[in-house]
């Protein structure tokens, strides 16, 4: 990791994304379907306003919604 | 890159369980529908094949985090994925009536798989581990903002930012942010260890991003042109 990196990197964490976005349990609710509109193509946000941004901002939701999409899209 | 520092809505702290109207399932989910309501054997080979389908996915997420569990053995990793996937059968039951067809049944129900075999890895990696201190975090910030490539205006904004959470956050604000946000504390580790809730966790965290945001703002900080710049 460089020194222009790390403040980037710092700055995400600590301020997370700016627009308005859902909590955990929400995403968690939603994340199956957020993941087959996405492989579907479709716009994501215009249907689950707020879940990008918390994909964003949560690593774990992150780490799991980065897993879901991988299950699924390797069975089709 | 547009940042906009206020949020006209915070979904974070609203509790939005939408009850979609249950979409048209197709075959596949219908099925599994039907033989998981079922009694006697139907049931018992529905929820037999159902734990095989979550054994799967919880096998796949756990050889995704190998790495984070050096220590263990292989046979550890399967007890592992096993423990998420009798969890996760356990979950996707007792939720049952919360699938709308809005998804398909196998895709709703591997989430409950990952979700329990990512916070058991999480969970063990983490164990006997103490939580790293504050100060361990501080440490990003003068190393940060002297390197060759830093510009005054990044000096400046670290500056700010860390007065800022110095001053504006309260204690567990500060403790959660830190750990979350700079010491790579994940956060079912956090939550276990604070007795609450992942949930309550976020929110927390959220509310101290805003609180930083906002305080960034209000001193005319350039964190919009500084992000685009490093974007």
């Amino acid at each position: 990791m460089t020194e222009r990196q790390l403040p980037r990197d710092a700055l995400d964490g600590l301020l997370g994304p700016a627009g308005p976005e859902v909590g955990c349990d929400e995403c968690f609710d939603q994340i199956d379907r957020y993941v087959e509109l996405e492989l579907a193509g479709e716009d994501t946000e215009a249907v689950l306003p707020g879940l990008g941004a918390h994909l964003a901002g949560c690593p774990a939701c992150r780490e799991e919604h980065a897993s879901l999409r991988a299950l699924v899209s390797g069975e089709r | 890159m547009s940042v906009t520092i206020v949020r006209p809505i915070d979904p974070v702290n609203v509790s939005r369980k939408t009850v979609a109207p249950a979409a048209s399932l197709d075959d596949e989910s219908r099925a599994w529908l039907r033989d998981l309501r079922a009694e006697g054997p139907d049931r018992d080979a529905a929820i037999a094949r159902l734990h095989e389908l979550l054994l799967r996915a919880a096998r796949f997420e756990v050889g995704r985090r190998r790495r984070a569990l050096s220590s263990l053995r292989g046979g550890d990793f399967d007890d592992l994925a096993l423990q998420a996937a009798d969890d996760a059968v356990v979950s996707v039951l007792a939720r049952l009536d919360d699938f709308r067809g809005l998804s398909r049944f196998t895709t709703w129900a591997y989430k409950f798989a990952l979700l329990e075999a990512a916070v058991k890895v999480r969970k063990r990696a983490w164990q006997g581990r103490e939580l790293p201190l504050e100060p361990d975090a501080w440490q990003v910030f003068p190393d940060a903002g002297s390197g060759p490539e830093s510009s005054t205006e990044l000096g400046e904004l670290l500056t700010t930012l860390k007065s800022a959470i110095e001053e504006v956050l309260t204690p567990h604000q500060r403790r959660v942010l830190l750990a979350l946000a700079l010491n790579g504390v994940p956060i079912d580790v956090l939550a276990d260890r604070l007795g609450t809730t992942r949930g309550a966790l976020y929110k927390t965290l959220h509310d101290a991003r805003r609180k930083l945001r906002a305080h960034l703002d209000e001193r005319g900080m350039p964190l919009e042109s500084w992000l685009e710049e490093t974007t």
